[in-house]
């Protein structure tokens, strides 16, 4: 088995694939919309833009700290499109219960309340508890509020508040669609490769095809070409939506961000290979596939900045590839940073593509 | 007589949820080139997974395979384009039309394209299937599915056929049809090795009979002979009598 000949059969493999997806209207036309789609709900409907969130600030303590603090918040000017983020109200004397009602009503999406020993304390040094009661309801305002306020209160003592412009500039598109694109190629990835193997399982033809001299190689390196080529066209169908439906732009280098896809995509594909070794037909597949991409899908920040995320679910997500493809996407599309910005989320989608792929080349077994 | 196939002890044992099963026990015999071999046996009885073996789909556990020559361990990609396999599973991709499905055996066995167009052409016509050729086999019959399963595994020109039950759940009309195939590719010196369920279709076809049993091979003849050597009438009877009456799971 010459070199030239594993390359013919895979490209035997994959003209075939596509032959068959070109077959596949009713596949064909969610997985070109499926991204459009998120785009459009997510970038027009759920809006991460917050604008003019009503926060109020309970402060009976008239200390100096606390009217920095105050002061501080209410300097605060990030803006979404030229509005500001928060629109801040004061008031004294106000007891928790009474503030929850408020919130109950929808009158505040935060309250931040500072108790009466505040300034005293941090003058003392000591331990102070500031309560923020927020509208859990809204995710997005709720998350951008806590953030906010964590930061502040980071900067107890001196009280500088220094709010880096994360949002500052920013279309919620603009943050929005890196993590759409790779969304899109990981569970495009994963469960195109892991359907397509676990039903040609079910229908034999896969054994058939394991049956002719063609190596596992081959039909596995087939399948990657036909992978790498659907997804990348998929995520340029995204881009140009996105550009024409709601104006977006790419500040960064177009050949780091297909570098970063293709290496990516590997990576999908190797899981995908592994999740469809245990079953044996289509269905099984696409549960597993759920408990997988599903929980990829909310935890690691496509919707939301990751660092609004409490704790635990910041630590799953710095388990999970795709927050590094979205970090690394972002970074180049949006900073329009280099290589050395991203190489750390690089290395790490290297070493998960090579881990997929080796282990699924070994799971994909001839026997059958 | 040359033998194209040869087995010494073969074993092949599965491990499955603790428990650990011998598929094939201890099997020994040989094929010869240009016979018709047919292998009968019920259910469980190992017929399959020696097939799977021979086709180089599953490795030994034990023994010694030869087929054509090639050890089946470690030169299966010698042995793999000299065979034609028609599987037990029909397994046609049904979003690709009977020619397409025809094409893509041919490419992945290297055919040259010409020669490749042309044995499709003719085998197309030989089984009926040239006026369904460009439609996709998802509609297809399962008579239709099967005769185009048995021209797929001959695209590539094989010395030695593996069929695994050809003719369950057809017609009678099909039945006789995939016979007829059998023996026409037999006088073009092929060697063909099949299972099945049916009888008188192991003692219309085959040159010799292998019954297997609980992973063994019981008897090994000629139909004629082992008819004679047990008085049974047909080969039903001679197969109860070797696999006893006992319905297995």
């Amino acid at each position: 088995m010459t070199i030239k000949t594993e390359i013919t059969d895979s490209f035997i493999v994959a003209k075939k694939e596509f032959k068959i997806l070109s077959r596949k209207k009713a596949l064909l036309i969610p997985l070109v919309l499926f991204p459009i789609v998120m785009i459009v709900f997510f970038g027009y409907g759920m809006g991460g833009t917050v604008k003019n969130a009503p926060i109020l600030i309970v402060s009976s303590d008239t200390g100096i700290a606390s009217s920095s603090l105050v002061q501080e918040i209410g300097n605060y000017t990030a803006k979404y499109n030229g509005n500001p983020m928060f629109s801040v109200t004061y008031t004294k004397d106000m007891s928790q219960s009474e503030a929850e009602s408020k919130i109950n009503a929808g009158m505040y999406k935060g309250i931040l309340m500072i108790p009466s020993d505040y300034s005293d304390r941090v003058a003392k040094n000591e331990s102070t508890t500031l309560t923020l009661l927020t509208d859990s309801a809204d995710t997005t305002t709720s998350g951008l509020i806590i953030s906010f306020m964590r930061q502040v209160v980071a900067k107890t003592g001196s009280i500088i508040l220094n709010i880096p412009n994360i949002y500052g500039h920013l279309e919620f598109l603009d943050f929005l669609t890196p993590g759409v694109i790779a969304l899109t190629v990981f569970m495009g990835s994963v469960a195109t490769t892991g359907s397509a193997i676990a039903g040609e399982k079910e229908d034999g033809t896969l054994v058939r095809m394991l049956m002719t001299p063609v190596s596992k190689r081959s039909i596995i390196l087939g399948k990657t070409i036909y992978q790498l080529i659907l997804q990348i066209g998929r995520a340029v169908v995204l881009i140009i939506a996105a550009y024409l439906l709601l104006g977006f732009n790419m500040n960064g280098s177009w050949l780091l961000f297909s570098l970063v896809l293709v290496i990516f995509t590997l990576g999908g594909v190797g899981m995908g290979i592994i999740m469809s070794a245990g079953v044996e037909d289509y269905e099984s597949f696409m549960q597993i596939n759920m408990l997988v991409t599903m929980p990829s899908m909310f935890v690691t920040g496509v919707f939301f900045p990751l660092s609004s995320a409490p704790n635990w679910m910041q630590y799953i997500a710095y388990c999970l590839p795709l927050t590094y493809a979205i970090d690394a996407l972002r970074i180049i599309m949006i900073k329009g940073q280099g290589l050395s910005a991203i190489s750390h989320d690089l290395i790490i989608l290297s070493l998960f593509a090579v881990i997929t792929f080796t282990a699924g080349v070994r799971l994909f077994r001839r026997e059958a | 007589m040359e033998p194209i196939i040869e087995i010494k002890n073969l074993v092949k044992v599965f491990h499955s949820r603790g428990r650990k099963i011998t598929a094939v026990n201890d099997v020994s015999f040989d094929v010869f080139k240009g016979e018709i071999f047919g292998m009968i046996g019920p259910n469980g009885a190992g017929k399959s997974t020696t097939f799977s073996v021979l086709t180089t789909l599953l490795k030994p556990t034990s023994g010694s395979v030869k087929v054509a020559g090639f050890d089946v361990e470690k030169q299966d990609d010698k042995i793999r384009p000299i065979i034609g396999i028609v599987p037990q599973k029909l397994s046609l991709y049904p979003l690709l039309t009977a020619r397409e499905n025809l094409e893509l055996m041919g490419n992945l066995y290297n055919v040259p394209k010409k020669v490749m167009e042309e044995r499709i052409d003719y085998y197309l016509r030989l089984v009926g299937l040239e006026s369904s050729a460009d439609r996709f086999t998802g509609g297809f019959s399962g008579g239709m599915k099967q005769r185009l399963s048995v021209i797929a595994a001959v695209i590539h020109d094989p010395e030695i056929l593996f069929w695994d039950e050809p003719s369950t759940g057809l017609d009678p009309q099909t039945r006789q049809a995939i016979w007829k195939l059998a023996k026409k590719f037999n006088t073009e010196g092929k060697t063909l090795i099949f299972t099945t369920h049916y009888m008188e279709e192991a003692d219309n076809l085959c040159n010799r009979v292998a019954v297997m049993n609980s992973g063994k091979i019981v008897a090994l003849d000629d139909p004629e002979t082992l008819k004679k050597n047990t008085g049974g009438a047909n080969l039903e009877e001679v197969f109860i009598r070797f696999t006893g009456e006992e319905v297995r799971d």
